[in-house]
C-alpha cells in the first residue's frame, strides 16, 4: 500500500467516526462511538503496517520520542495542577467554628465542568504533540534545503 | 561532531538518495547529518563508514572546540 492511500484511509476513518459520533449523540448511546473509535484505531494500525513506501529511521524515531516526552512533561504538570485544585475543591472542609460556615464558598467550577475541562486538556494534548513534533522536526533538519 | 560524508559521496559519485537507500535511512537524515543538525547513532555511523570502506574516524571527527550538543532535547 502506498503512503497516500494510507492517508486517504485515515481521512475516511475520521469522517466515519464523526458521523458515528453524531449518530451516538442523536440516539443517546455512547456505545456506538466507543466501539467505532476502537475499530477505527485498529483499522488505522493494520493499514499502517501495510504501507510499503514509508521509511522510518532513527532520526524520525528520535523526533517522535522527543515530541512525546516533551508533550507528557508539559501535560502532566498542567493536568495535575488543575486536578489538585479540583480535588481541593471537592474535599473542602470549613475551618474554625463550623456554625459560621453552613455553606461552602461558591465553587469556581462544578465537578461536571471540571470533568469537561480535563477532557479538553486531553484533547489539547494532541495539539501540543503536533507543536512539539514540528519543533523537533525542524531542529533535526526536516526542512533543510538541499545543496545538491 | 564534524563529518566528511559529502566528500566521500563525491568521491564515490553518490547522491544523498543513493547513500540513504544503501544504508536504509531517509535522504533527509543524510542531509541533516551532513549539515550537522543530527548526530547519528554509533550503529548508523559505522554503517556509513563501512559503506565507504573506511574507518569511522575518517568520516567523523570530534570537534573539541564545539560545545557538546548531541541530539538531546
Amino acid at each position: 500500500m502506498k503512503k497516500n492511500t494510507f492517508y486517504l484511509i485515515c481521512g475516511c476513518i475520521a469522517l466515519l467516526l464523526l458521523a458515528v459520533f453524531w449518530y451516538s449523540v442523536e440516539v443517546h448511546n455512547p456505545l456506538f462511538i466507543e466501539i467505532a473509535f476502537l475499530l477505527g484505531i485498529a483499522i488505522a494500525y493494520l493499514a499502517r503496517k501495510r504501507v510499503t513506501d514509508l521509511v522510518e529511521d532513527e532520526r524520525s524515531a528520535k523526533i517522535t520520542e522527543q515530541a512525546v516526552l516533551r508533550t507528557f512533561q508539559v501535560f502532566w504538570v498542567v493536568f495535575c495542577a488543575f486536578s489538585i485544585g479540583a480535588v481541593m475543591q471537592i474535599l473542602y472542609i470549613p475551618q474554625g467554628p463550623r456554625v459560621l460556615f453552613t455553606q461552602p464558598p461558591p465553587a469556581l467550577l462544578s465537578p461536571r465542568m471540571m470533568g469537561y475541562f480535563q477532557l479538553a486538556l486531553l484533547c489539547l494534548m494532541i495539539f501540543l504533540y503536533v507543536g512539539f513534533r514540528i519543533y523537533y522536526a525542524r531542529k533535526y533538519g526536516d526542512w533543510e534545503t538541499d545543496e545538491e | 561532531m564534524k563529518n566528511k560524508i559529502k566528500v566521500f559521496r563525491a568521491m564515490h559519485d553518490m547522491t544523498q538518495e543513493d547513500l540513504a537507500q544503501a544504508i536504509g535511512v531517509t535522504r533527509q537524515t543524510i542531509l541533516a547529518i551532513e549539515k550537522g543538525k543530527y548526530v547519528p547513532s554509533l550503529d548508523l555511523a559505522f554503517r556509513i563508514a563501512r559503506h565507504f570502506s573506511v574507518t569511522i574516524e575518517e568520516v567523523f571527527t570530534y570537534d573539541d572546540e564545539l560545545p557538546i550538543k548531541g541530539n538531546r532535547g
